[in-house]
């Protein structure tokens, strides 16, 4: 228990045969329901403090992802650790490890929020004094003190939110797993919930944030992992994605209309990649502000006449297109 | 595991609905066929109970008994001849007869088994017992004397071979009080005559304990079926998923369930028995471990139920349909509604399938009976009950055990 102290400072033993310290590595997992697959040998590591995002569709395996790594889950293959734990032979010190916020609201509704907060807390064998302290610091930094006990069935959709966060931080956990905290939410609350994540990601706790909002994987995340139908297709930084498959950003102009003659000007003046379609031409640059006014110029002296100017950067929808010929949201 | 238990039983309390079904309920209900069986615990008000009886021995002696047992006030004799009362009991249309056999007043005299018979319809046993009671004691003070006891027990049984064990063991113990002045096997010289007045044995009258124990159980029933219920709605809620999450073994949330189960389910059942006591006088006083034996097997028993049916119900409306249809169907069966006795022999033999009966006829043992806490039949009926918990308990672990898997 003493690893678990000071405040959502996690204090992390080192991994003594490794040299690097990952709080998480996942080797091959593999998991189907019945025929239905749903995991096809996913493998990922997480270093310690990092700030690890999962990104995927809907049905793209998220949820039973972090299943098997919060141990309600037991996966056909692969192997998972936690820290320096096992997750198969030593579920006890992974699960005192972890916090889990699920997906769905879990919290007793006919509690206030207090109790469900000392009830919670209480499975972990958190010392009762410090559980009390530790809960009107949690409520203080969820702003929602003044509601405590209040039972949770009076609260908004955003407020059990908070609490159900709110839950699954009071043993410490080194690691804590966020399954979609922000799905159905009001802007208030989500935004209070970002504010808790940067603050305890600042202090050094590990996140793995499970989402399909790609800009909350783009704002949040050091490293992504972007999952498609039970298999990570890609992962990295932000930046890394970004240039994985040769993705550029590009400038794509819209023009009255184009004859032969225009499009040879335009050629060559246009440095780099471009190519026309029908009336549109996409320009590939990998600056796009020198590039922009460039091909302004260039294309008012060639005596084309601009509809419309259009910059597509590139992001994590453009990746995952590229990646998998389909949008993230559909 | 305990922190389970409390968090359920705050739950429990934060449900207004449970506690009034749990608490308040049972209340009017246990006043209503309280009511509908006459059950106030003043005997002495009842209405006389015609005996009919045959003197074939027809001398001073049997005449003396006759004129004695018609002038009890609980008891009406009718005397008829032997053919037409076996007649009567062979049509059904009286219970039973009280014969008085020829050479009663020799046997009596030279200190022999006495030549009575009582012969009853074999599907009334239960009104027999009634009656046996409130006979025995009764004939052996007009016939008698202490030394008539053994003799009297022997005697009983050997008229009664088919009867009922519990039965019969009511029965002895009604006798021996009767012969009563406590020391049974104390100095020779006592004086033969019997002390025990019969205030002294106002036992409470069965239909009280029917209606306080009927009642009872089934409402036991209804109420545990909801707490293992919220079982079902942890998995709806997404909290028992969550509760996996923490280093609680999967098994120590459903012990944390049975626990509460347990502890709501004796409250319940105290608090009735306290209220019966206060209210119609039930005499609970009379054989407090034994009560606590039965309180805590019916609890087990019936706690055991519901968890059962939280670990093979799919959703909690199913609990809901199952419920209704199981319990009431073990209370009917099993005599909450209606004492077992009055029901066909079929229905009777039925009756060993469901909780009620053991309960209900447990509850008989000690507040009706009177048989003492180590006797074999009420323990008996004890360990049936604490079997029926372990099987539906250890079922249920299974079930569980097997379904947490696809929680997930
Ligand atoms: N209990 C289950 N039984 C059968 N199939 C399941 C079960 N849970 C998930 N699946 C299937 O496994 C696949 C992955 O599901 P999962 O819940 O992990 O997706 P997800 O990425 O979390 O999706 P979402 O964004 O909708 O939450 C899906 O095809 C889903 O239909
Ligand atoms: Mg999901």
């Amino acid at each position: 228990m003493e690893l678990l102290q000071g405040l959502f400072i996690p204090n992390i033993s080192p991994t003594l045969n490794d040299n690097i310290h990952f709080m998480i590595k996942v080797e091959n997992l593999k998991k189907s329901y019945g025929d239905v697959p749903a995991l096809n040998g996913v493998s990922f590591e997480i270093k310690e403090g990092e700030f690890f995002g999962l990104l995927g569709p809907n049905g793209a395996g998220k949820t039973t992802t972090i299943s098997i790594l919060s141990t309600i889950l037991e996966p056909n293959e692969g192997k998972v650790t936690i820290g320096t734990y096992d997750l198969k032979k030593d579920p006890g010190q992974c699960k005192r490890t972890i916090g889990v916020v699920t997906q769905e609201i879990a919290l007793y509704n006919k509690l206030s929020a207090y109790e469900n907060l000392m009830f919670w807390g209480s499975l972990y064998d958190v010392p009762a004094d410090d559980l009390k302290n530790r809960i009107a610091e949690t409520l203080q930094l969820f702003g929602l003190a003044d509601r405590q006990h209040d039972k949770i069935e009076t609260y908004s959709g955003g407020m059990k939110r908070r609490i159900n966060i709110a839950s699954a931080l009071l043993h410490r956990p080194k690691v804590l797993f966020m399954d979609e905290p922000t799905v159905g939410i009001d802007p208030q609350s989500r935004n209070l919930i970002f504010e808790v994540l940067e603050k305890l990601h600042k202090e050094g706790m590990t996140i793995v944030y499970t989402t399909h909002y790609m800009e909350e994987a783009e704002r949040f995340c050091d490293r992504i992992a972007i999952i498609d139908k039970g298999t990570i297709i890609a992962q990295g930084t932000l930046n890394e994605l970004k240039n994985t498959g040769g993705l550029k950003e590009s400038i794509a102009v819209t023009f009255l209309n184009l004859t032969d003659l225009v499009k040879t000007k335009i050629g060559t003046f246009l440095g780099g990649e471009f190519k026309f379609e029908e009336n549109v031409l996409h320009s590939y640059t990998s600056n796009v502000k020198t590039d922009l006014s460039r091909l302004i110029i260039g294309c008012s002296e060639a005596g084309a006449d601009i509809v419309n100017i259009e910059i597509q950067k590139v992001n994590l929808e453009t990746v995952f297109l590229s990646l998998t010929g389909k949008q993230l949201r559909d | 595991m305990f922190k389970i238990a409390v968090k359920d039983l705050k739950l429990f309390m934060a449900d207004k609905r449970a506690m009034l079904l749990t608490f308040l309920l049972p209340i009017p209900l246990i006043t209503l066929f309280s009511l509908a069986f006459g059950g106030s615990g003043k005997s002495s008000e009842a209405r006389p109970t015609i005996l009919i009886m045959c003197d074939e021995d027809k001398t001073k002696a049997s005449h003396h008994i006759v004129e004695q047992l018609d002038s009890l006030k609980e008891i009406k004799v009718q005397l008829s001849s032997l053919d037409t009362i076996k007649r009567w009991i062979g049509n059904g249309d009286e219970d039973a007869a009280l014969i008085l056999h020829k050479g009663l007043s020799d046997s009596m005299d030279a200190g022999k088994p006495l030549p009575m018979e009582l012969i009853y319809d074999k599907a009334k046993e239960m009104q027999m017992g009634i009656l046996m009671s409130a006979l025995s004691g009764n004939l052996m003070r007009f016939a008698g004397t202490k030394s008539f006891e053994k003799k009297a027990l022997a005697n009983f049984d050997k008229q009664n071979p088919g009867m009922d064990s519990a039965m019969r063991e009511g029965v002895h113990a009604m006798i021996a009080s009767n012969f009563s002045g406590g020391s049974r096997d104390g100095g020779k010289d006592e004086p033969m005559l019997k002390a025990t007045p019969m205030e002294a044995q106002k036992e409470n009258s069965p239909g009280l304990v029917q209606a306080v124990a009927g009642t009872a159980v089934m409402m036991l029933l209804f109420s545990v079926a909801g707490l293992g219920a919220s079982l079902l709605q942890e998995r709806e809620d997404g909290t028992l998923k969550k509760l996996l999450f923490s280093p609680l073994s999967p098994s120590n949330i459903l012990f944390g369930k049975m626990i509460s189960a347990n502890l709501v389910a004796m409250a319940q059942l105290l608090i009735m028995f306290l209220f019966s006591w206060l209210v119609f006088g039930l005499n609970i006083k009379q054989n407090i471990p034994g009560l606590i034996l039965m309180i805590v097997a019916t609890a087990f028993a019936c706690s055991g139920f519901g968890i059962f049916l939280a670990s093979v119900a799919k959703s909690r409306a199913q609990v809901q349909g199952m419920t209704t249809l199981i319990v009431l169907t073990m209370s009917a069966i099993g005599g909450s509604m209606i004492p077992s006795f009055v029901m066909p022999a079929w229905m009777q033999h039925m009756a060993v399938v469901s909780v009620n009966y053991w309960s209900i006829q447990g509850f008989y043992d000690i507040f009706w009976r009177v048989l003492p806490v180590t006797s074999p039949v009420f323990l008996m009926r004890v360990a049936v009950l604490l079997g029926i918990g372990l099987v539906l308990n250890f079922l249920a672990v299974r079930l569980y055990k097997r379904n947490i898997k696809s929680i997930a």
